[in-house]
């Protein structure tokens, strides 16, 4: 049990110093911590994985989806997002026209 | 194996090609065995077969010893996989045809996947409608230049295509009593133009044309049509006027292809990419249309060619007209509002038509902007960035990525760009291929043609929106029904010369090894600049001259070619080289076809003829009025043939068919002014 604890502090430490031994760690880490039962927060690594796990880093598409994918004002279950793409006379999205 | 080494001693070529061609020979014979994909030791099999079943497919040297030949035989082949493509050979093996499907590209790559909007049908859920009602707004659409019984055809198969196709799986937006949502689009009306706007585009969210390509693609799996992916079909192999199979070149490999097949049909898409703004992909090269051209057959209307005004310049994407509506203007190089000018009430809320024009005539004068001065501005940043983003969400993304500029500080590059091409191989309503003979429209036997390909005439001058997708589903399912009905699965194959497809793998030969003095690249910018400034939007009969014989001359540098790669496996250089080929083709089809149409109608809009001539005068009564003879009036089809070897163009003329399929059930539409 300590020899785990010891092992997650120093993995801590070695994160600020050494960004090339971190995925070892983290995969130590995440091992040990599932046998602790989520103790202390996980540092996830800056790789892909990693950061897609954060899902508020992610950038918000223009075009919001609608509340269960129902356009409020016309009632439209799976329609296409944002404002209606024929309201200028051609099928517009995000400023270009696809048919007009 | 047979490989008769030749003693030529006369260049190392020879000795290359020769152990080229050996190489060659071996690793066409490996994949030609009958074995299933995972048992094969050092060659892989890269074509999807579902079963695992693959036809014995003959190698000779019928054609050439430095070019061995892989012969397959099929009940169907099929050429090109976009909708009408994929529709087409599905429905064909449904039928229990052996078929198969010849395509450049992965099926799910092809152009269809681009369009976004949506899928027209008179299927009445939002209000109630009628079919005659969608046919009388797509003939008026036309111009009245579109064949009234395909249109019938078209328009009455339209709302079961669309059912059709939401039980493939096609996952439609839906109403919330769960029937597939339509929305108004595309110059639909009711009551035949009298009953206000109709409802009737359905869509899937803003990817109709992707999902039903992965749709179509995905049913397609079901059924064991076997797909020959990356290879690019050559030619047409005709035999007394009678279509008998393609040749194909395997660009994997390099091998040589003919594919026999009682039944041929052509889904090749359009040929934007012979001008220089243009929305298609970079694969959209009209090799149907000039397959058909190369056998002696006509093309139909090429002259039509639909543009829109506000492309992004050098990206092809298109702005809409909402941001004109918004309050963007068009600027020259001198920083005037130059729709001013032009339509001096409207402004830049001018119609397309009109403002394409206007943008070109700038151009033309020299007002351009850019290095070349070959297009104009489209100005938003006086416009409050709020409310940009506010109406046009999105904008400052497409502008940033395409065209490079902050929508908010600089504005858009902008130039007329072409949309689609309405014209292409002749068809009748069924979908199979026709040509003019003795002033009756006669069948080409064993040859189909559906889709952008295709002009069955259902767009005639002018097409509208939401109507495209609808027309590749439609012609597909038409033309694998024709042959269902005309023919049997395992019929016996008419003979077939054993040297047909020589002047395909000559002509391969001399573009591989071609040494001039002007590269591909070089050749095919100068067509689509000589399009894009004599051919687009502005035509007059100056112009237009000029044009051709630019063109002319252009098309003969093509004997002065060079190309790189002298290899066979994957030579893109000798592909880009075929495509050039076929843009050629079409290119001057499309300019003096338009040289020649002394009329404006629908996307043919010319300076110096800015009516309409028809047999009568319409916009006056009838009564009284003498028809006019054939050919001194203009509502009729272009029919286009191509001497190859010169360039020159022939050009002659059909009647366009007035009367719909059934007169009692649906009446054809007398022509009219068209006026919105």
């Amino acid at each position: 049990m300590s020899l785990l604890r010891l092992c997650s502090s120093g993995g801590r430490q070695l994160f600020c110093k050494s960004p090339a031994v971190e995925p070892l760690f983290t995969g130590c880490l995440r091992a040990a911590s599932r046998a602790v039962n989520d103790k202390e927060p996980l540092k996830k690594a800056k790789t892909p994985k990693g950061r897609f796990d954060n899902l508020e880093e992610t950038s918000k598409d223009v075009l919001e989806k609608f509340p269960d994918d129902v356009n409020p004002v016309t009632k439209e279950k799976g329609g296409p997002r944002g404002p209606e793409p024929t309201r200028y006379g051609d099928w517009e999205r995000k400023g270009r026209c696809v048919d007009f | 194996m047979k490989s008769r080494c030749r003693n030529d001693p006369s260049s190392d070529n020879m000795a290359s090609v020769r152990a080229a061609s050996r190489l060659l020979s071996k690793r066409v014979l490996s994949t030609a065995k009958a074995v299933p994909a995972a048992a094969v030791q050092g060659s892989r099999n890269f074509h999807f077969s579902i079963y695992g079943k693959k036809k014995n497919a003959k190698v000779s040297d019928d054609i050439s010893t430095q070019y061995p030949v892989v012969d397959h035989e099929f009940d169907a082949v099929v050429v090109g996989a976009g909708g009408a493509g994929l529709r087409a050979a599905f429905g064909l093996s449904e039928a229990g045809f052996n078929t198969a499907c010849v395509t450049k590209l992965f099926p799910t790559r092809s152009h269809t996947v681009a369009a976004q909007g949506g899928i027209n049908a008179a299927l009445g859920n939002m209000e109630e409608d009628d079919w005659r009602w969608h046919f009388y707004d797509t003939v008026k659409g036309s111009d009245w230049l579109g064949d009234q019984d395909a249109i019938h055809y078209m328009t009455e198969q339209a709302p079961a295509a669309v059912v059709e196709l939401e039980n493939f799986g096609m996952p439609f937006s839906r109403t919330e009593e769960g029937k597939i949502y339509q929305r108004a689009f595309g110059g639909q009306s009711l009551k035949y133009g009298k009953g206000g706007q109709a409802h009737r585009c359905c869509c899937v969210a803003d990817r109709t044309g992707h999902s039903l390509l992965h749709t179509l693609y995905g049913r397609s799996l079901r059924y064991d049509t076997s797909y020959f992916v990356e290879y690019f079909a050559l030619d047409l192999l005709m035999e007394n006027g009678e279509c008998k199979g393609v040749i194909a070149l395997c660009m994997e490999d390099g091998s040589i292809h003919r594919f026999r097949a009682q039944n041929t049909v052509i889904a090749t898409g359009g040929y934007g990419r012979t001008y220089f703004s243009c929305t298609s992909a970079h694969t959209s090269t009209g090799d149907g249309n000039a397959m058909v051209t190369r056998a002696g057959l006509p093309c139909q209307d090429m002259e039509f060619v639909q543009f829109h005004p506000t492309g992004i310049y050098g990206a092809g994407c298109l702005i809409t007209e909402g941001c004109r509506g918004e309050g963007g203007i068009l600027i020259n190089s001198e920083g005037e509002r130059f729709m001013e000018r032009y339509a001096p009430n409207a402004k830049d809320l001018a119609s397309r038509d009109v403002v394409s024009r206007s943008m070109t005539i700038e151009i033309r004068e020299g007002r351009g902007v850019g290095p070349e001065k070959d297009h104009v501005y489209l100005q938003l940043h006086h416009l409050p960035p709020q409310q940009l983003a506010a109406r046009l969400p999105g904008i400052s993304e497409t502008a940033m990525i395409f065209a490079g500029v902050d929508v908010t500080k600089e504005p858009i590059p902008v130039l007329p760009t072409v949309h689609y091409n309405m014209g292409g191989i002749p068809t009748n309503y069924k979908g199979q291929v026709i040509t003019h003979v003795s002033g009756e429209d006669k069948v080409v036997p064993g040859l189909y043609a559906c889709g952008e390909a295709a002009s069955a005439s259902v767009h005639g001058a002018n097409r509208l929106g939401a109507n495209s997708l609808l027309d590749l589903v439609v012609f597909g399912r038409a033309c694998a029904l024709t042959i269902a009905e005309e023919h049997k699965p395992g019929e016996k194959l008419s003979p077939l010369k054993p040297s047909a497809g020589e002047e395909s793998v000559a002509n391969l030969d001399r573009l591989r090894f071609a040494n001039g003095s002007q590269r591909t690249s070089e050749i095919r910018l100068n067509m689509q600049k000589t399009m894009q400034s004599h051919a687009a939007v502005f035509r007059t009969g100056s112009v237009l001259k000029e044009g051709c014989d630019k063109m002319d001359a252009i098309y003969q540098t093509v004997e002065d070619i060079k190309t790189f790669d002298r290899g066979i496996v994957w030579n893109t250089d000798l592909v880009e080289s075929l495509e050039l080929q076929n843009l050629l083709l079409n290119a001057v089809q499309t300019i003096n076809s338009a040289e020649q149409r002394k009329e404006s109608r629908g996307a043919h809009a010319r300076e110096d003829y800015k009516d309409r001539v028809d047999e009568y005068d319409y916009s006056k009564p009838l009564q009284g009025q003498e028809k006019k003879p054939f050919d001194q009036h203009w509502r009729k089809h272009t029919l286009s043939f191509v001497d190859q070897k010169t360039g020159k163009v022939t050009l002659e003329y059909r009647p366009v068919i007035d009367s719909s399929l059934d007169e009692q059930d649906c009446a054809h539409v007398p022509p009219a002014i068209r006026s919105y």
